[in-house]
């Protein structure tokens, strides 16, 4: 017991950034998992928690939030519309939550998928593919239609003069820019998650982020097209 | 079967994210006459969602690993891991909220000729009232639901989004009157 407690507080005392044996050495002799003895090793006594957190999580927050940003450029230059227009102003929000679930949704799906085989190289003949496909596709629809709806309604109670006419183009930028986003998530998880796979690594890492971010920015240019389209 | 199992589950976890989005925006199109008031709000509003949602999003997570991993208990006081948390979580929002109120600043000026240096406050003043709110509800309620023997990793994503989208446009609405 002794003897385990000691090589548990050399696991502590191991430089962060290097993988050193005595972490493989407890794990085979106790049997305690990487991923606690990741954890000790990561924030144990000798870590300062929040200097291992800011250094780490700074770079990619900062990326994820100026592509953001770029989304939000296109945004402003539809101003006018949003302003004037309460339906969109009220969809924004929602729409962004959906695109960024739809992202994580279908990229730790297909990651998934990878590890247990069901699809491979040859990804347009998987079955798993195409039901998950015609899930999101399905979900997304209905999803877009309620929030069209919904934003349309609310507006309407706050005063806005709803007709039928701007309650269709309401509805079809809602639809038609989740049904877009869908089909460019699925890309962007089937293209990257297969080319990580392919260098083994793992895509659970990298694929979340680069899918909701690309997305986020995406679905913002797609919209702010859409209300110049239709408005 | 499986297609019928799946759609279940996303609809119903996609209907409760998208309720909090809509009270969000419905809040936007409140604060309309503030919104017209201050431009670049616009090309702040999307980074400063995304950021509030990661931030509180990585901070569960880790205090999920943390408890699961018995490293932390569930309470608040001589917990050395929640304050580290809670720490970098209110420094990485001060930052970067500070850094995309300069991009939105240099944004405006470079794409719409506009100088006006509101906007750089407004989201420093943003990050630190959404850091009263979020960061509180995002802590105590992943213990509370650790406690009642729930996982957090599966409620709180959702969770933080929505909670973070609303705490957020008050954030700005509030810092819009301040400044």
């Amino acid at each position: 017991m002794s003897h385990r407690k000691k090589l548990l507080q050399k696991v502590t005392k191991v430089r962060r950034h290097e993988h050193h044996p005595v972490l493989h050495n407890v794990h085979r002799k106790y049997g305690i998992s990487r991923r606690t003895l990741f954890y000790m090793k990561e924030y144990g006594p000798r870590s300062h928690v929040a200097h291992v957190i800011v250094r780490e999580s700074l770079k990619i927050l900062v990326l994820a939030s100026i592509i953001s940003s770029i989304g939000g450029i296109s945004m402003e230059s539809i101003t006018a519309q949003l302003l004037v227009i309460t339906p969109l102003l009220i969809l924004m929000p929602a729409m962004n939550d959906m695109v960024g679930d739809f992202g994580c949704i279908v990229s730790s799906k297909f990651t998934t998928m990878l590890y247990l085989g069901k699809v491979n190289r040859k990804w347009w003949r998987s079955r798993h593919l195409h039901t998950l496909f015609l899930v999101i596709l399905f979900t997304s629809f209905l999803t877009s239609v309620f929030i069209g709806v919904a934003a349309s309604v609310i507006a309407y109670w706050q005063g806005f003069s709803l007709t039928f006419d701007v309650f269709l183009k309401i509805l079809s930028i809602a639809v038609l820019s989740n049904l877009i986003i869908v089909a460019i998530i699925f890309c962007i998880s089937i293209i990257g998650g297969l080319g990580i796979y392919g260098k083994n690594e793992d895509p659970n890492n990298f694929l979340i982020p680069i899918t909701t971010s690309v997305a986020d920015l995406l679905n913002l240019v797609i919209f702010a097209v859409l209300v110049g389209m239709f408005f | 079967m499986a297609f019928w199992k799946d759609f279940d589950e996303i609809l119903t976890a996609e209907m409760a994210s998208i309720s909090g989005g809509i009270v969000a925006g419905t809040l936007l199109a409140y604060i309309t006459h503030h919104v017209e008031l201050v431009p670049a709000l616009f090309i702040l509003l999307p980074g400063f969602l995304e950021m509030r949602g990661n931030i509180s999003g990585s901070l569960s997570a880790r205090l999920s690993s943390a408890l699961f991993l018995g490293a932390a208990k569930p309470k608040v006081r001589k917990n050395r891991i929640m304050k580290g948390n809670v720490l970098a979580s209110v420094l990485l929002v001060i930052v970067v909220s500070t850094m995309l109120g300069f991009v939105a600043f240099f944004a405006n000026m470079v794409f719409f000729h506009i100088l006006d240096y509101r906007i750089i406050a407004i989201a420093f003043i943003a990050g630190l009232l959404s850091n009263l709110i979020e960061i509180p509800l995002t802590v105590l309620t992943t213990f509370w639901l650790f406690r009642h023997g729930h996982d957090p990793n599966n409620i709180m994503g959702p969770y933080v989004t929505t909670t973070g989208d609303i705490s957020s446009i008050l954030s700005i609405f509030i810092a819009i009157v301040i400044v």
